[in-house]
């Protein structure tokens, strides 16, 4: 069964196959939590499964890949020869891509149907069709893991400005209030940040002046030992003895 | 720092050293102490050349009660004079005993300023008030010079305002 899937991804891209098994109607109702214990499963399955059949291939293609993490080269791996993965991982790479793409997609199967739930939050920069959906639902939830930014901060930042709107015009005087507001907190931040910037050149001074203190008291150091191998130790005399 | 200064008396230099110790813990500028580290007085040790110069040192608050609105400022907590040079606080004077801070609102300045008399026993005019005191008064009022100035931040003890350093 999977061998013949293959071939077809091969010459229709991964999406295709993929978007079948992304219309089930389970796909939108998982949880969030699970997607990222799979992920990291599928990472780790990745990386065990890719290094026996062709080792070289998966690490040529890392090398090749070596400035991006391994959320580009899996990116790539979903997109598939279709798509153009952001950056030219040559030509080479990609007739590599089927052995490790197997190993990928064997366990991505279970994974597209979070990644369709994360596309109604991601914000992907894609301008493309249905058929490279599943790259860049990739490539968001993907960013989403590495940058720990991505999808819920436009739509909370959205939520948080329209509750903040609809309050003020609520009532007459409230848009004292909120001035009134506004300004302490503005004064507030201000002095957080005087705080902060006082704190910070506190450091750095003191910081300054222990760095000269240390190295002169490593040359100080440096003379006694010096003069102490110099002259012989001397040691104690007695200069006169009393009777008790 | 700067902006500290200012708040409390006219910029100066800096001449002699003051050293503030809460238990095991060293007062840097700008450090955050909670009330339940600055209950009792800390040990203040001071510069200066001989045991014949003789030092005021106060410690006020200039964000009392709250730094958004700070009426009462400044709060005295702590007033020592006769100092002998070379010594700490425990050979002066205390004037006003310490009153550690427990402010309610806000995160707070605590300000030490270190004063050198004029000689022994000329700090005559005293404030009969905590709160409302005026440094910027206190110093012409009693011929005194600044020379050094220490401060913390405070805050309530379960306060959750402010950064987080590493303390």
């Amino acid at each position: 069964m999977w061998p013949h899937e293959q071939r077809d991804r091969h010459h229709k891209g991964v999406s295709s196959s993929s978007s079948s098994s992304r219309c089930s109607p389970s796909s939108s109702v998982l949880p969030q939590t699970p997607k990222r214990r799979t992920m990291e499963e599928l990472w780790k399955d990745i990386s065990l499964n890719a290094s026996p059949p062709p080792p070289l291939d998966y690490h040529r293609l890392q090398a090749d890949s070596s400035l991006h993490s391994p959320s580009m080269v899996l990116q790539d791996f979903l997109a598939g020869p279709l798509n153009q993965p952001l950056y030219q991982p040559q030509a080479a790479a990609k007739e590599l891509l089927p052995p490790p793409l197997q190993t990928a997609l064997s366990l991505n199967s279970g994974l597209e149907f979070q990644f369709l739930g994360e596309a109604d939050q991601a914000n992907t920069q894609s301008n493309s069709s249905s058929n490279n959906i599943n790259g860049n639902v990739a490539n968001g939830s993907f960013t989403s893991y590495d940058f720990s930014v991505g999808p819920p901060s436009p739509a909370a930042l959205f939520s948080f400005c329209s509750r903040k709107r609809s309050t003020t015009e609520s009532h007459p005087g409230a848009a004292d209030r909120h001035q009134k507001r506004m300004i302490k907190n503005r004064e507030s931040a201000a002095r957080s940040r005087a705080r902060k910037q006082a704190y910070t050149t506190e450091l750095e001074s003191e910081i300054s002046h222990l760095q000269e203190e240390n190295a002169k008291l490593k040359k100080q150091n440096e003379l006694l030992m010096r003069s102490q191998v110099a002259v012989p130790k001397s040691s104690l005399r007695r200069s006169s003895t009393a009777p008790f | 720092m700067g902006e500290v200064v200012r708040d409390v008396l006219e910029p100066f230099t800096t001449s002699v050293t003051l050293r503030i110790r809460y238990s095991a813990r060293q007062v840097v500028n700008g450090a955050e102490f909670r009330p339940s580290t600055i209950v009792n007085k800390p040990r203040v040790e001071i510069g200066g050349d001989d045991l014949s110069t003789f030092y005021t040192l106060v410690m006020v608050d200039p964000d009392a009660p709250n730094p958004s609105n700070p009426s009462m400022r400044e709060y005295l907590h702590w007033l020592v004079t006769d100092i002998p040079g070379t010594t700490n606080a425990n050979f002066g004077r205390e004037i006003l005993c310490y009153e550690g801070p427990r402010p309610a609102l806000g995160i707070h300045r605590m300000v030490f300023v270190l004063f050198k008399q004029l000689g022994r026993q000329t700090v005559f005019a005293l404030p009969e008030v905590r709160q409302n005191f005026n440094t910027r008064s206190f110093l012409t009022e009693n011929y005194l010079v600044p020379v050094a100035i220490s401060y913390f931040n405070c805050q309530r003890e379960t306060g959750s305002g402010g950064r987080r350093f590493a303390s």
